[in-house]
């Protein structure tokens, strides 16, 4: 006697939701596609805002850099709420392991003397500089056209603004609890001459509309921020026995890589689209050419400072020798 | 006279987590066939089935280590043949 089992299996209705189905024909869709693919409203927009009457709520003329198919862009990470939350999570904890160990061994009490001048009145003050690029990431996640871009740019305000936080815990230890060197990074922000450039960058975009031209301008700025003072500050660090500025850096350049997945897919995406393509380069040259030389001037004047504390650090020359990987 | 075909390939598990897997691997291997049963993808090939890492990673949107396959395997069918950092080779030795 043999039995022979068989299964018998029922074929679902449908894989996916209808919005789904009629963009990517009827397979499984992913929990990022469920929640981010033409999510955002499209019509039917009632009143147009009291303050802006030339723009519908969503409108795709808030920015010169437009997509026709705004999901023709998705984040590579392929973020959604929940794995937002959970890997941001591990990256606070692997900060706060950090931190405890930073403090357990007095290492920001033993930095080298000149490191404590860079770091308190150069480096700290950095946060102001991440909450200004919070308010654009911002301005990004609200007038940007599809919830794909408007999405990345929500996280990336979070994530500017958790830097802000990790640079004000350093600097927290670096003042022993007390919020001195925070009280003092704020007016090296407003006053220190090497920074006059960062802050003017800041605050210029912040006073223009248009969120694709913040987006890209602040990248363009970061690009060469964001090398200098946590890679190549980073390497300077080890060879000269400011072990704990490595550590700390680490966590901001490894974000920094993870920042620059998106805008590299986004780039390849407002250069690609079939109508827009011709335009956005345009635009993006435009925007480059206005805004890179800005930025390199005000990265040049805080590199030259970080020479004049540490002499051996060569961040000057290697500022200049930067050149931007994304929007170049 | 007639020389049986020995099919090799592998089952895994049919989750939202599993599926860039499977993706990758039909990617990868065009001359397999994919079966799916309740809970279970059956994968089987003639030749080699191959799992790259690079594929998934570009299907997950995160980084993938190859020990991680071993979360969606129910079973296999042939030899391991290679498992390294990047690829992972199941197939007849001999």
């Amino acid at each position: 006697m043999q039995y022979e089992l068989r299964q018998q299996v029922v074929e679902p209705k449908r894989q996916a939701y209808q919005y789904l189905i009629d963009r990517f024909g009827d397979r499984p869709a992913s929990r990022y596609e469920e929640g981010t693919v033409d999510v955002q409203a499209t019509e039917n927009f009632h009143y147009r805002p009291t303050w802006d009457p030339d723009h519908e709520l969503y409108d795709h003329g808030y920015s010169v850099l437009r997509l026709t198919d705004p999901y023709s862009f998705l984040d590579p990470r392929q973020l959604y709420y929940a794995p937002y939350v959970t890997s941001r999570a591990a990256h606070y904890d692997a900060f706060a392991r950090t931190l405890a160990y930073l403090n357990e061994r007095s290492l920001l009490e033993r930095l080298p003397a000149g490191w404590r001048t860079v770091l308190t009145t150069l480096v700290l003050p950095l946060r102001h500089y991440e909450s200004g690029a919070q308010l654009l990431s911002c301005d990004g996640a609200r007038f940007a056209y599809g919830t794909s871009v408007e999405q990345c740019c929500t996280f990336a305000a979070f994530d500017r603004i958790g830097n802000a936080q990790l640079l004000s815990t350093v600097g927290l230890a670096l003042g022993d609890g007390a919020d001195t060197e925070l009280a003092n990074a704020k007016r090296a922000w407003l006053e220190e001459p090497a920074l006059q450039g960062l802050r003017r960058y800041v605050e210029e975009l912040l006073v223009q509309r248009d969120w694709g031209v913040s987006l890209v301008a602040l990248e363009l700025l970061d690009g060469l921020l964001y090398p200098v003072v946590y890679r190549h500050l980073d390497e300077v660090a080890l060879l000269t026995g400011a072990g704990a500025w490595s550590l700390v850096a680490q966590h901001f350049s490894g974000w920094y890589k993870e920042q620059q997945q998106w805008l590299k897919a986004l780039e390849k995406a407002w250069r690609a689209d079939p109508e827009q393509g011709e335009a956005n380069a345009a635009a993006l040259a435009a925007i480059r050419d206005a805004w890179l030389p800005k930025a390199t001037a005000a990265v040049a004047a805080l590199a030259a400072a970080v020479d004049a504390a540490l002499p051996d650090a060569g961040a000057a020359t290697f500022a200049d020798g930067l050149t931007t990987e994304v929007f170049a | 006279m007639t020389t049986a075909v020995r099919l090799c390939g592998v089952d895994l598990q049919e989750t939202e987590s599993t599926r860039a897997i499977v993706e990758a691997i039909e990617a990868d291997n065009p001359e397999i066939t994919v079966r799916h049963v309740p809970g279970l993808v059956k994968i089987q090939s003639v030749n080699p089935v191959v799992i790259k890492r690079e594929s998934v990673e570009a299907r997950l949107g995160r980084p993938w280590e190859t020990h991680e396959f071993q979360m969606a395997i129910v079973s296999y069918a042939g030899h391991i043949a290679e498992w390294d950092d990047d690829e992972i080779v199941i197939k007849w030795e001999h």
